[in-house]
């Protein structure tokens, strides 16, 4: 059973997709809201495993809501017509809808993200453990400017602060988004995740050379090239984490 | 064209200086009546005419490469003014030289030299300020002549186009919004989804008739705009109000198609639309001293949003202008915290 929200500010539409989805009833709809706050609030209190989503809603757009959440579910947009949206979605690839749905469109977009489950079930890690700590296979949403993306943490080599903002890097793009490193370090796994000095976090699983540095200290090589290089104070705990 | 200017140049060229060596030989020979032998005479009048013809085109190349013409009158003038006396002083030259060469006249001594420079300059001095002021004044003339076609040209194209663009212009996304809510409405409410694909078409038709006038009735206008917001109604529910305060004797006046539909548009989409609990939208239709007033009053606010410069908003005055006059105007302001109100001002007939 897959745990469903509707967000959307149109009530005959959040209807009409009810009624779509009734046709697939591995899919139950669990709440409805009607703007990005009652959004963000729904999907904190009731943690599902999807949400549909319109882009444009009063207040803030749903991009805007994803981009404020720690983790963001599986998303399946729904939008009318929205050049900007959709350039967004062309850059990216993601899943999306348009109003009116077309129910084969919708039976493909789900099957899709069945499958996607298969891969890595859900039920993989348990949520319940600690909620505030994400796991590597979590997901982020990342928007900058006109471009967003679905990352999975395990997908991000290096953080990198940046004044109030991170850099995120992933494949050939670095991103900002407005989380402060020490936020970030909170909520990262640190068995994956190290902060090597005062402005990177790296992902352990992604260095690809380590070499000796100056004072002791340590210069790791990521996968993606960046050269990043480990405070002294550091290194005596990286080198203990490595050797375990 | 260049080639054709450089032919016409030529022609000029070789034709003003032909006409000044034979005016030199008949006066010569019949005014002044003249007794030097014919050939010297030849000669002399070839030592004027050909360093003249070959100076003026070394000054032409100098002006063109330079472009003094594009410059501004008090930045060239200087430049022509230098321009002249050396091509004066340089012809001078010349032709003192090809007479000492020939063993014509000999100003072997420095005071002879000078007076004869002084003269020579003169001399061409006579046929190169009218030369350098015909060629100044042809460049002058065709280039303001241009000028003044290209920005007429342009003006058009631009009138054409905004026109077209403007009239053209209805939002898709509320095309399939509106198409969604019909759908849900379908099993809900069938009746009203009956009403509401009439007024959907009602909309679509007068946009596409739109491109095809100038303008319409109020009446009309307001009809298509009541329709539109009915169907935005279905979207919003309560969350958007709508209230309507119209002097029945506007009904008749001429107004541009689908304006006062795109700016109920702007008012639902950056007003209503991005307001939690939604809002208010207000249309006034009055006389104010031989103007026709619309307003157009929503809850919202601009809040230096850039999309108030926008293309529809900058351009519905321009639209207003080309159609009603330099009378015509419209504004759009904050009128207190949560309003904003666009204001459309059109002559009443009589008043233009």
């Amino acid at each position: 059973m897959i745990r469903a929200i509707i967000i959307d500010d149109e009530r005959l539409a959040r209807n009409e997709l009810k009624k779509l989805l009734l046709d697939f009833p591995e899919i139950e709809v669990i709440a409805e809201a009607a703007n990005a706050a009652e959004g963000v609030e729904r999907i904190d209190s009731l943690n599902p495993d999807l949400i549909f989503l319109d882009i444009q809603m009063p207040g803030k757009t749903g991009f805007d809501m994803l981009s404020e959440l720690e983790r963001a579910p599986n998303v399946i947009f729904t939008t009318a017509y929205d050049e900007y949206a959709l350039k967004a979605f062309e850059v990216n690839a993601l899943d999306y809808l348009l109003k009116p749905v077309e129910p084969k469109r919708l039976a493909d977009a789900l099957q899709k993200l069945q499958l996607e489950e298969d891969k890595e079930p859900i039920s993989d890690h348990p949520i319940s453990v600690n909620r505030s700590i994400l796991n590597e296979h979590d997901q982020v949403f990342v928007k900058d400017g006109e471009r967003c993306w679905f990352v999975k943490l395990s997908d991000i080599r290096l953080f990198e602060s940046v004044g109030n903002y991170a850099k995120v890097y992933f494949g050939t793009n670095k991103p900002l988004i407005l989380k402060s490193l020490n936020a970030l370090e909170e909520r990262l796994d640190e068995k994956v995740f190290f902060r090597a000095n005062r402005k990177h976090i790296v992902n352990l699983r992604l260095i690809e050379k380590i070499e000796p540095y100056f004072n002791g200290g340590l210069l790791l090589e990521m996968k993606g090239g960046e050269k990043i290089e480990v405070s002294r104070r550091q290194t005596v705990k990286f080198k203990e984490m490595m050797s375990l | 064209m260049p080639k054709n200017v450089s032919k016409y140049y030529w022609l000029c060229q070789v034709g003003g200086w032909g006409c000044i060596a034979i005016f030199i030989i008949v006066a010569d020979t019949t005014l002044l009546k003249s007794k030097a032998p014919i050939n010297l005479m030849y000669i002399f009048t070839a030592m004027y005419v050909i360093p003249g013809l070959l100076s003026t085109h070394l000054f032409r190349e100098v002006i063109r490469r330079s472009g003094w013409l594009q410059m501004p009158v008090e930045k060239a003038l200087p430049k022509f003014l230098i321009g002249i006396l050396l091509t004066c002083t340089g012809c001078g030259l010349i032709r003192i030289g090809a007479f000492d060469a020939l063993g014509l006249v000999h100003t072997r001594n420095i005071p002879d030299f000078f007076a004869e420079l002084m003269a020579s300059t003169s001399e061409y001095g006579i046929t190169i300020i009218p030369w350098t002021l015909i060629y100044y004044f042809y460049h002058y003339i065709e280039n303001s002549r241009k000028q003044q076609l290209d920005t007429l040209k342009l003006e058009a194209l631009v009138k054409e186009l905004e026109l077209k663009t403007i009239k053209a212009h209805i939002n898709p996304h509320f095309i399939f919004n509106a198409l969604n809510s019909i759908r849900a409405l379908i099993d809900e409410n069938p009746a009203r989804a009956r009403k509401a694909v009439t007024e959907l078409s009602n909309i679509l038709r007068s946009s596409m008739q739109a491109e095809k006038l100038e303008t319409v009735t109020f009446e009309k206008e307001l009809n298509i705009v009541k329709d539109y917001l009915a169907l935005e109604y279905i979207r919003f529910e309560e969350r958007l109000q709508v209230e309507y305060e119209i002097d029945e004797d506007t009904l008749d006046q001429p107004i541009p198609p689908m304006m006062l539909q795109t700016l109920v548009e702007n008012a639902i989409k950056h007003g209503i639309s991005r307001q939690v609990d939604g809002g208010k939208v207000k249309i006034v239709s009055d006389f104010r001293d031989h103007y026709h007033e619309l307003l157009i009053v929503n809850t919202g606010a601009l809040n230096g949003n850039r999309n108030i410069d926008g293309f529809g908003l900058s351009s519905t005055k321009n639209r207003l202008q080309i159609l009603f006059g330099q009378k015509a105007n419209f504004d759009i302001r904050e009128v207190d915290g949560n309003t904003v109100q666009a204001r459309v001002l059109i002559p009443v007939d009589g008043s233009k």
